[in-house]
């Protein structure tokens, strides 16, 4: 399937992400520019310099084509992409424009993500009447993930106490992280009993809305050396997978809501690019999409960080802390970031790559060597994950 | 008197509940061999398009039939019963109609109508067969211009000058149209087993018995103090009733009132054929025991739209409506020619089981399922309102899985399990686009067949 793979191929020269939360005094142009500005100058690079540019946005109020990175850098005509692809449209500008260096397309390349969600004045994420047939039921993004949660208490007796431990690790490390959107920890009882948005989803079990943009400069490995900052500790992307899968999971017979079909092939593809045998001994540091609680346990069983059914005690017993087994989430995830939905995915590349060069914002996974950065979106529907790795 | 009404649930309206009773009625019947349907009302969803030919198309029947739609009148109902046999008589390729009535008048709050109008829905199945539960033996129409009520296009709620002179013609045209009939046919009213007329308040029914001379226990009474006055369909209803307990050879008076009256003889023929249609149907009794109490007031002017409330909008596209039929309004799925998996909805190209590419035929699916999974929406779209709205994903019997929103749950924080049992009904999802999009939803169950 994955014949000839971009493992090791290519690398991450320079990468920031912006604060993330309720951001009313900027807009798009603002975040992106503060993020793309960071990564230039991580990378220690000239606008000039970089050939090509993808950017994810998810909302076409966020902006429609390219021309927000044009509107920001004026790049003098170069080319840009805008990615949809839900909640993995970051990640997916990362994977088309590291396809592009793989090609010998060009030589540096910008990799960004901004969301603008708060504009917008709504209590969910904006524009589900507009999805979809126009007939047929559409439930909100918390009614989704909550028919796997309730399947999942059925078929393996997980109660909202084991949902309440993912709230309450991610806040307690995002609270040390100075971008995060929320920086206070939580307790199990705060969790069970706020309001409940859709049953058993309370509140506190569901991300955020946000603002934010991060972006990523890469480049081909054998010319990372050559971009001074990051010569001795540039990052080296490992594998990029996406798995596509239905966007109505809710009419398919054999669908189980205990498991996510598009992060077990995603999971499996890149596993394979990347050689990785082991997950759970070998990835040290995991950014694993938390749009809501039972999203990241389930997740980390379809990621194979452990047995099927046993994420919620692997969690209770501190697998997934930030110095555990496999840490999860150790910047906070989106539970302590909230979810600006194209910004996401290069948050977590950008999380990942600073884990794995030992300068984390918040908290620091000890010896983190290989890392894993994992977005689902849609109704289940599409996965990206990515496995980064430290240069030989 | 204290009583109860059956009040439509905010999801219903004249159109899902006439499919409801349609549903109810043809149940076992191929819906292919009804020629003709008619629907009754005089809350007509819409003013120009046809009511009739929309639950025809729900109700899968053919697109070569009749349809009408017989409104403006509470007599709509026996009028078009009457029309039906004149259709089946002279037309020898017309042998099934299916007439449906259905109202959901809207009373103001605070009058004296609030006491009495309610909503409901009925059927009745006109058919030229060799052999027949019931016979029609005759009617007998007068028409009246009435000083009321009334209901312009415009206005919201029904509307009378003074209704001790609407009862005037009550009275009048009631026992002018029963006499008439009962002199045609040389019968004394001591020969009428039973009379189902229509009536919208206990004492006008006694007084049109005693006018009648009818002797004690023929006018049907009973309902109203359960169900309230339905409108179109009450004459029907009270048919019904009378037909809990049929006596063989018995002549029965269905009668409609409404700017003038009809009256219909009827006989019983074959009491245990009558008996057993009703036992493979849902009927009066369950329907009644269906009711679930409304919690408060407040639950019922947010129901009847009197409190304006942010909804849920979404947008409509009446093509997508319409080219979707198959799957939205008539429930079929796609079995895979391949691996025989049944799916839904019958947009998709490609098998989830097996992956082959475009082989499906189509397949009616079950209107009963049991819930795989579930969540109880408490925003619904940011409409806050009847809400949690429980939001299943149904495992329907025979194959085929579906997403549907559940309606008429008591509790469902409570009720709301998987492996529930539910039935299909089919109601009001949205008016996006100033346009009324309709689709089933799950209850749980009743028994309709």
């Amino acid at each position: 399937m994955v014949r000839k793979g971009i493992a090791d191929k290519i690398a991450i020269i320079g990468c920031d992400a912006t604060k993330f939360g309720e951001l009313w005094d900027k807009n798009q142009y603002d975040l992106l520019y503060e993020a793309v500005k960071g990564a230039r100058d991580d990378a220690g690079i000239t606008k000039d310099e970089i050939d090509a540019t993808w950017v994810g946005i998810f909302y076409f109020f966020t902006g429609l084509s390219g021309a927000v990175v044009e509107d920001i850098l004026r790049m003098d005509g170069k080319p840009v992409t805008r990615t949809e692809n839900y909640c993995a449209s970051g990640m997916d500008a990362f994977r088309n424009a590291c396809f592009a260096l793989a090609g010998n397309a060009y030589d540096v390349v910008l990799a960004c993500g901004v969301e603008k969600l708060m504009d917008e004045a709504s209590s969910g994420l904006p524009g589900f009447e507009l999805f979809g047939h126009p007939t047929l039921p559409i439930p909100s993004a918390p009614a989704m993930f909550s028919l796997a949660a309730t399947r999942s208490f059925h078929t393996w007796g997980w109660t909202k106490e084991d949902l309440a431990r993912v709230a309450v690790k991610n806040h307690e490390n995002g609270s040390h992280h100075p971008k995060a959107h929320f920086r206070r920890p939580t307790t199990i009882q705060k969790v069970m009993n706020d309001v409940m948005i859709a049953d058993p989803l309370g509140r506190s079990d569901c991300c955020a809305m946000s603002d934010g943009a991060a972006a990523l400069i890469l480049t081909r490995v054998e010319d990372a050396p050559s971009y001074s900052s990051h010569k001795d500790d540039y990052i080296v992307v490992k594998a990029n997978a996406i798995s596509c899968q239905t966007n109505t999971p809710w009419y398919n017979p054999n669908h189980t809501f205990t498991s996510f079909p598009a992060t077990v092939k995603a999971a499996e593809m890149a596993y394979k690019e990347a050689g990785i045998t082991d997950p759970r001994k070998q990835i040290d540091c995991a950014e694993v999409h938390d749009c809501f609680t039972i999203t990241e346990l389930l997740n980390c069983q379809d990621l194979q960080f452990c047995e099927m059914g046993m994420a919620a005690e692997e969690l209770k017993n501190g697998t997934f802390n930030w110095d555990g087994e496999t840490a999860v989430n150790p910047s906070g995830g989106l539970k302590s970031f909230g979810h600006p939905i194209g910004a996401t995915g290069c948050r977590m590349l950008t999380e990942v790559t600073k884990q794995l060069q030992g300068r984390a914002e918040g908290r620091q996974t000890p010896d983190a060597k290989i890392g894993l950065a994992h977005n689902l979106g849609g109704a289940f529907c599409v996965c990206s994950t990515s496995i980064l790795g430290q240069a030989d | 008197m204290p009583g109860t009404k059956a009040l439509a649930n905010s999801d219903e309206d004249s159109i899902t509940m006439g499919v409801e009773a349609g549903l109810d009625c043809i149940s076992g019947i191929d819906p292919k061999t009804i020629d003709g349907l008619f629907f009754a009302t005089t809350t007509q969803v819409y003013t120009e398009k046809n009511s009739a030919a929309f639950i025809a198309n729900i109700l899968d029947l053919r697109d070569e039939i009749i349809t009408a739609d017989f409104t403006d009148s509470l007599r709509a109902g026996t009028t078009a019963v009457c029309r039906a046999v004149e259709a089946i008589k002279a037309n020898k390729d017309i042998k099934r109609i299916l007439v449906i009535a259905a109202d959901t008048r809207e009373p103001e709050p605070g009058t004296f109508w609030e006491y009495g109008l309610s909503d409901g829905a009925a059927a009745l199945l006109i058919a030229e067969e060799d052999l027949l539960p019931i016979s029609i033996d005759d009617y007998y129409s007068v028409s009246a211009n009435v000083t009321g009520p009334w209901k312009k296009p415009t206005d919201k709620f029904i509307k009378t000058f003074q209704d001790k002179m609407d009862n005037k013609f009550y009275f009048e045209s009631l026992t002018k149209a029963m006499s008439g009939l009962l002199e045609r046919n040389n019968l004394k009213p001591e020969d009428i087993a039973s009379a189902a007329y229509h009536y919208h308040d206990p004492r006008v029914l006694g007084i049109v018995s005693k006018m009648m001379k009818f002797p004690q226990g023929v006018a049907q009474n009973g309902l109203f103090l359960q169900v309230g006055c339905v409108g179109t369909p009450m004459a029907f209803l009270l048919l019904m009733s009378v037909l809990r307990r049929p006596k063989p050879e018995a002549k029965i008076i269905f009668a409609g009132y409404g700017d003038g009256a009809d009256a219909i003889l009827l006989q019983i023929k074959d009491k245990d054929l009558l008996k057993t249609l009703k036992q493979g149907r849902m009927g009066l009794l369950k329907h009644q025991k269906s009711m679930v109490p409304l919690k408060n007031y407040n639950t019922l002017i947010e129901n009847k739209k009197l409190i304006d409330r942010n909804r849920y909008s979404r947008r409509s596209s009446a093509v997508t409506l319409w080219r979707d039929t198959k799957s939205l309004y008539q429930m079929y799925g796609i079995k895979c020619k391949n691996c025989g998996m049944i799916q839904y909805p019958a947009m998709f190209k490609g098998c989830y089981n097996c992956r082959t590419d475009d082989q499906f035929e189509f397949v009616k699916l079950s209107l009963k399922g049991t819930v795989f999974t579930y969540t109880l929406d408490h925003l619904y779209g940011g409409s806050y309102l009847n809400t949690p709205v429980p939001r299943c994903i149904i495992d329907l019997e025979g194959g085929g899985r579906i997403m549907l929103d559940m309606t008429e749950i008591e509790n469902p924080t409570e009720n709301v399990k998987i492996d529930m049992q539910v039935e299909l009904t089919f109601r009001l999802m949205h008016e996006g686009g100033e346009f009324r999009n309709y689709y089933w939803k799950c209850r749980p169950v009743r028994g309709r067949p």
